[in-house]
């Protein structure tokens, strides 16, 4: 492991952190260098003669984990030291050494007596699905695409950024009657109780009009809506949507993008929903088929109906960042010679166009009725009628067993049984029973949990817990028949089949799911969306350019997975993914024309590469007017590195803001500034320079030669002036280097291992659904090591991971 | 301001009809008309303080207290100006703050803002909130016990969170934070037939009642670090048993008809004005129908990195967001800058002050029948004492306004938050760490 430590601080850090590795986790003795510093600075006042506030450190204990009241004076002695308010001005002051070496022991022993506090024995704790587990676990067993988790509150997020994580996922009572709703809702969908119904279909050639004025037209250029209304339609089921639709492209252009919504309740005001938004590629007509279930789109109350139908609006949201005046004033002279002025749109005839040629509707759509998620739970059997409680023991044990992940035990299926017979005698119909019995089990916490019961010791997963701990490391649900067979069998636990089963999940569409949701928590991708972007810094900024940003990250990632590619193109790379918007935002001609990211190759001159350069993270950790290297440098050492500063301690004090040209001073020599004050130094001369090397990328990731600032000293805000880039930072191990490049390069040969390392850590944590402890870190050196003699690859990191003692332990 | 967030009066009168002609509120709720009017309880929180310039420094119009040494005859400085209409319903006070938050991180107190806990390294346990100790004193009188709302949602963390509302064991209470949940779980009509809806219930009732029995089973089969977890679901089970006899015996009372007209449901937060004012809307038309008398908002939490309501100066014009407008109070032009984010969240409480003191309870108003606290947990940034507050309201039920206090820092801000317990009627007698009354918000 090369691991070069850069400030005093950190290595004494560790220097304590590798003691106890080879230590029982004990506190441990006071360094000797320490002793010295508070005997010659402390003592005095707080030692054998004087104790001022009653202090002495002298006698003070030094083991944090098991003294409190210590810990407690210590805390208060570190923030002293932060605020400089200790020494006293009257008193020697502190060699920077010297106060590094006592924040860093007070720092670290804390630090410590907090893990310890925390810790969890190094097993997972019951953790509940997350919102996005939840939902495609409800999809999955229901067979139903319906959004189940509308009503749910956010999660909690881990230190490290993780929303799987049991320690900090919570329950309470409201998420509890929501989770009832949902399983209400979607067992209502998915068991019907109405013979073969009517279909609805409708079709139109021509857009009709909707209520008040718009452009509405079957040509869907820069403005204009195609509306279709649909006059009957059922309330339930699934719906078929066949657009057909062609292309006027438009030379230099991207295609246009069709945009179909669906829906309105006007007493509830609810506006339409998406149903689609997808490339129109070619100028020849192809038909579009989109489907959905009625339940997901708001539907006109038909007690207070106020329009005789559900409308489908279809625009093109292509953008391309120009200008055009679509709505123009036109005077025209009529025959009497009298000249009339009027409103009328304009076609761009630069803007590439969608052409709708016949809409039509069809709903509900099934291939057999009852429809197949009916049939996947009240499965045909003659039981039914000969027996029917036997039926529905059947019906609830294999309806339980996929729920519980698991073998269902003859208790529990008869724990749900007494239900049925309580609920049974109030209805009239069988399906209204079985769907309350079903809800149980959908708020079981068997269902809600991943449950693995045991004793206060470690012990191996079975090899059911072990298929759940697969699938939702990799799907984000629950896991297929296949790996429940596999299960049963007990091969699953064969390294072999393993190794294959690791293999066949990575290449199943739903590991789409993994590499969205690790991805996005990893790189903390929603920061982008906690920034505004300045529109008085950035004119031409179109904050739907957000939701791409994050895309192309997540294409990055999911590249370097699918392609098995070395984890060190997360540094950098010869490639990036890119569609038409993030191409133009970043001014790389001749990439793709459409919205689907594609591999393009880095020609010269475009200084792209690696996340680092990637806009949703350049964004993320800006001001949204500016660059913020801080943020920059911190998210770098701990998503990157994990290696994260320690937080800012309490009452920071304010830097000097009387200094009124601070605006006017580049930002190197801001932080500068910063770092004149001692207690400040000690942190930012780790963190800062790794923030400067990304200067040539401004708030919006783009490249820029100058930092355009505006005067916030004048009063309209409207004086701008200009600063010199100057990205060369020296690292804190002394090292210079030139900008991003010259970052990217100094991360590829020093920091190579580190980096692989804190991957396997984040990758494991997240796989395991826990924050790492002391007692893991022996396999992670392992897992590490092997990871970088084989060449970082990404695929072969995650099957390691899934081969590892960690993974296997409860 | 460029749109009108008020809710057209007649729209709204016409959506609130149920209970028109009749003495308000008594047409609604379970209790008889001869029961005692309501006491209601509100919080609203607001993150990273204020801009507090020195009295007569650079900036000074932009200091959020009054100048001067207090009493009746204050003047609002820029930042509250919009609250000049409510001086008779308020009391600003000045020097107040929780004892115990002073010890912990300057962004670690918005915790702790209604229960005065000391958040300790490693355990990081709270206590119990005010508005759930009303809560569990007259919740049961209305449809639901308590309103907790946040921009951000959910619980966050443990020094981050997104809620002000804790329960006895000090557990976090989720905050709802999307406009058309809230309407639609407290005003959302149940387009099933009663029968239907009583069937319904009956069932969960037996189904929880299972439910619960199972998991105890399942509870013993778990290691201790699993069971302590675990129970977090038992109670919720067990709570929401209640629940379910509560939503029975309030089956055959119709939830109020509000209409939607003028709220702005799909407001998120990249409309911040849209959805502060619709998050007051939803509080008021919680109280106006009486569905609940317990309500908190916290508009912003003080997680720097995931707050999404950070940015909302931002979208709204200002040239920073929360935490960079805080921290730059003491740089030039910084006490405005901050000041006119002070003032907007002035503007937003002075509108809903308006409705509340516009709504006549009998021959008094709703606002004088409801104690609101108004505050933030740092002065400036990151610094735990002399908070922001202001109550308003409660003239009613015993609280003293129209007049600015200046408050030792010896005095526990838990004083206050018992005082407010007492005038809407929760005879406790201490609360948290609690020395008193605060005598000076006493009529």
């Amino acid at each position: 492991m090369e691991r070069v430590f850069l400030d005093s601080l950190r290595v004494f850090v560790i220097v304590v952190f590798l003691c106890l590795l080879f230590s029982p986790p004990a506190a441990a003795e006071m360094d000797a260098a320490v002793r010295a510093v508070l005997k010659e600075h402390c003592y005095s006042c707080h030692g054998p003669e004087k104790q001022k506030s009653d202090i002495r450190f002298d006698t003070l204990p030094t083991d944090l984990i098991q003294e409190r009241a210590a810990a407690e004076t210590w805390h208060d002695a570190l923030n002293a030291l932060h605020l400089g308010e200790m020494p006293p001005e009257d008193e020697p002051p502190l060699s920077q050494e010297g106060r590094a070496l006592l924040t860093g022991w007070i720092q670290g022993q804390i630090d410590l007596a907090i893990s310890e506090m925390e810790s969890t024995g190094g097993r997972a704790v019951v953790r509940r699905l997350n919102r996005s587990e939840y939902q495609d676990t409800m999809v999955d067993l229901l067979g139903l695409d319906l959004d189940y988790i509308s009503n749910l509150p956010p999660d909690s997020v881990s230190p490290e950024g993780f929303k799987n994580n049991g320690a900090v996922l919570s329950m309470s009572p409201m998420q509890l009657e929501y989770y009832l709703e949902a399983a209400r809702k979607g067992l209502q969908s998915a068991i019907v109780t109405s013979g073969r119904p009517e279909v609805s279909l409708h079709s139109s050639e021509e857009t009709v009009a909707d209520k008040g004025k718009g452009n509405y037209t079957n040509r869907l250029g820069r403005v204009g809506s195609f509306v279709a209304r649909i006059p009957g339609f059922p309330d339930e089921g699934e719906f078929e949507m066949r657009i057909r639709a062609r292309a006027e492209l438009v030379e230099g252009k991207g295609f246009p993008r069709m945009k179909v919504r669906f829906g309105y309740r006007a007493d509830t005001q609810a506006p339409a929903e998406d149903v689609a938004i997808v490339d129109v590629t070619s100028d020849e007509a192809r038909e579009f088929v989109f489907r959905g279930r009625m339940e997901s789109f708001p539907i006109q109350s038909r007690s207070q109906s106020k329009y005789p139908g559900m409308l489908t609006w279809i625009s093109n949201v292509y953008k391309d960042g120009e200008e055009f005046q679509s709505l123009q004033k036109v005077t025209d002279t009529n025959a009497k010679g009298k000249k009339k002025t009027k409103q009328v749109y304009v076609e761009d005839p630069n803007f590439p166009k969608v052409v709708i040629e016949s809409f039509s509707f069809t709903a509900p759509v099934f291939s057999s009725w009852p429809p197949e998620p009916h049939r996947r739970i009240l499965f045909e059997s003659s039981l039914r009628e000969e027996n029917e409680e036997a039926y529905a023991r059947e019906v609830v044990a294999r309806f339980a067993k996929r729920a519980f992940r698991r073998p269902v035990e003859a208790v529990e299926v008869e724990f749900l049984m007494r239900f049925y017979r309580k609920v049974r005698p109030t209805v009239k119909r069988f399906e209204l029973a079985m769907r309350e019995v079903l809800a149980m089990t959908l708020i079981s916490p068997d269902f809600l949990y991943l449950i693995e019961p045991g004793e206060e010791e470690k012990r191996s997963l079975n090899e059911f817990e072990l298929a759940s701990r697969l699938s939702y490391f990799l799907w984000n649900t629950m896991p297929d028949e296949r790996l429940i067979r596999l299960a049963e069998s007990g091969d699953l636990r064969k390294q072999e089949v393993l190794r294959q089963e690791t293999g066949r999940l990575l290449d199943d569409p739903r590991s789409d799911r993994f590499v969205e949701q690790f991805a996005s928590q990893w790189l903390d991708l929603s920061s982008v969306d906690r920034i505004a972007v300045n529109p008085e810094y950035y004119e031409d900024f179109d904050t739907s350019l957000k939701p791409h940003m994050q895309a192309e990250t997540r294409a990055f990632f999911s590249e370097v997975l699918r392609k098995d590619l070395s984890a060190l193109n997360f540094i950098d790379s010869d490639f990036v993914m890119l569609n038409e918007p993030m191409a133009r935002h970043y001014g790389v001609e001749g990439g793709p024309g459409g919205t689907t990211f594609e591999r393009v190759k880095l020609a010269e001159g475009i200084r792209r590469g690696g996340l680092l350069t990637q806009a949703s993270i350049l964004l993320g950790n800006s001001t949204g007017e500016d660059s913020h290297p801080i943020l920059r440098a911190v998210w770098l050492r701990n998503q990157l590195l994990d290696d994260p500063p320690a937080p800012p301690p309490p009452n920071v004090p304010e830097l000097d803001g009387e200094s009124p040209d601070m605006a006017k001073l580049p930002v190197r020599e801001q932080l500068e500034h910063h770092r004149e004050d001692p207690s400040c130094a000690d942190c930012h001369r780790g963190i800062d320079p790794w923030g400067i090397a990304m200067e040539n990328y401004d708030a919006i990731g783009q490249w820029r030669e100058k930092i355009r600032r505006k005067d916030p000293q004048s009063k309209k805000r409207e004086v701008w002036y200009e600063l010199p880039i100057e990205a060369d930072a020296e690292l804190p191990d002394g090292e210079m280097v030139e900008g991003m490049v010259g970052l990217k390069s100094y991360l590829l040969k020093k920091r190579k291992d580190q980096f692989g390392r804190a991957l396997v850590s984040r990758l494991s944590s997240y796989a395991l659904g826990r924050s790492l402890e002391l007692t893991d870190q022996a396999d992670v050196d392992e897992i590490s090591s092997d990871f970088s003699k084989n060449d970082f690859r990404l695929r072969y990191l995650i099957s390691k991971i899934v081969s590892s003692e960690l993974f296997h332990t409860k | 301001m460029k749109k009108s967030w008020y809710l057209n009066r007649r729209t709204f009168l016409h959506g609130a009809g149920a209970s028109l002609g009749l003495p308000l509120l008594e047409c609604m709720g379970l209790e008889a008309a001869s029961s005692p009017r309501p006491r209601r309880f509100c919080s609203v929180y607001f993150p990273y303080g204020a801009s507090l310039p020195k009295e007569g420094g650079e900036g000074s119009s932009w200091r959020w207290f009054p100048n001067g040494e207090g009493g009746r005859n204050f003047s609002f400085n820029e930042s509250l100006k919009p609250l000049e209409a409510h001086r008779e319903n308020l009391t600003i006070i000045e020097g107040l703050s929780h004892l115990k938050g002073r010890k912990m991180g300057g962004h670690d107190t918005a915790d702790i803002f209604l229960t005065g806990a000391e958040l300790k390294p490693g355990e990081l346990k709270n206590s119990v909130s005010a508005d759930q100790v009303a809560a569990e004193a007259f919740g049961e009188a209305t449809r639901y016990r308590s309103l907790s709302l946040s921009t951000d949602g959910g619980v966050g963390e443990p020094t981050r969170a997104s809620t002000l509302s804790f329960g006895r064991t000090g557990q976090p209470i989720p905050a709802l934070n999307k406009p058309r949940v809230i309407f639609n779980r407290f005003f959302g009509a149940n387009e099933d037939s009663l029968k239907r809806q009583r069937k319904e219930l009956m069932s969960s009732g037996t189904m929880l009642d299972l439910v619960l029995e199972h998991s105890k089973s399942v509870r013993k089969k778990l290691g201790k670090h699993d069971q302590e977890k675990f129970d977090e679901y038992l109670d919720s089970v067990r709570s929401i048993e209640q629940r379910v006899e509560r939503s029975e015996a309030w089956l055959d009372v119709p939830k109020p008809e509000v209409d939607t007209v003028g709220l702005f449901l799909d407001a998120d937060e990249n409309t911040p004005e849209e959805y502060i004012s619709t998050m007051y809307d939803l509080i008021y038309l919680a109280f106006q129908t009486d569905s609940t008398r317990v309500a908190t908002y916290q508009i912003g939490n003080m997680n720097g990195a995931t707050s999404i309501a950070g940015k909302f100066p931002e979208l709204l014009g200002l040239p920073k967001n929360m935490h960079g407008l805080a921290h730059g109070w003491n740089k030039k032009g910084g006490a405005e800058a901050l000041g006119k984010w002070d003032r907007f969240l002035a503007q937003q409480l002075s509108r809903f002050l308006d409705r509340m003191k516009s709504t006549p309870e009998g021959d008094e108003t709703l606002l004088d029948r409801t104690v609101v606290l108004f505050g933030t947990s740092n002065s400036n940034t990151h610094n735990n004492n002399n908070c922001p507050m202001l109550t308003a309201g409660g003239k009613a039920i015993g609280m003293k306004n129209g007049q600015h206090i200046k408050l030792g820092a010896d005095v526990p801000m838990s004083n206050l938050l018992l005082t407010m317990l007492h005038s809407v009627g929760v005879p406790e007698e201490a609360f948290s760490d609690s020395t008193g009354d605060l005598s000076e918000v006493l009529a």
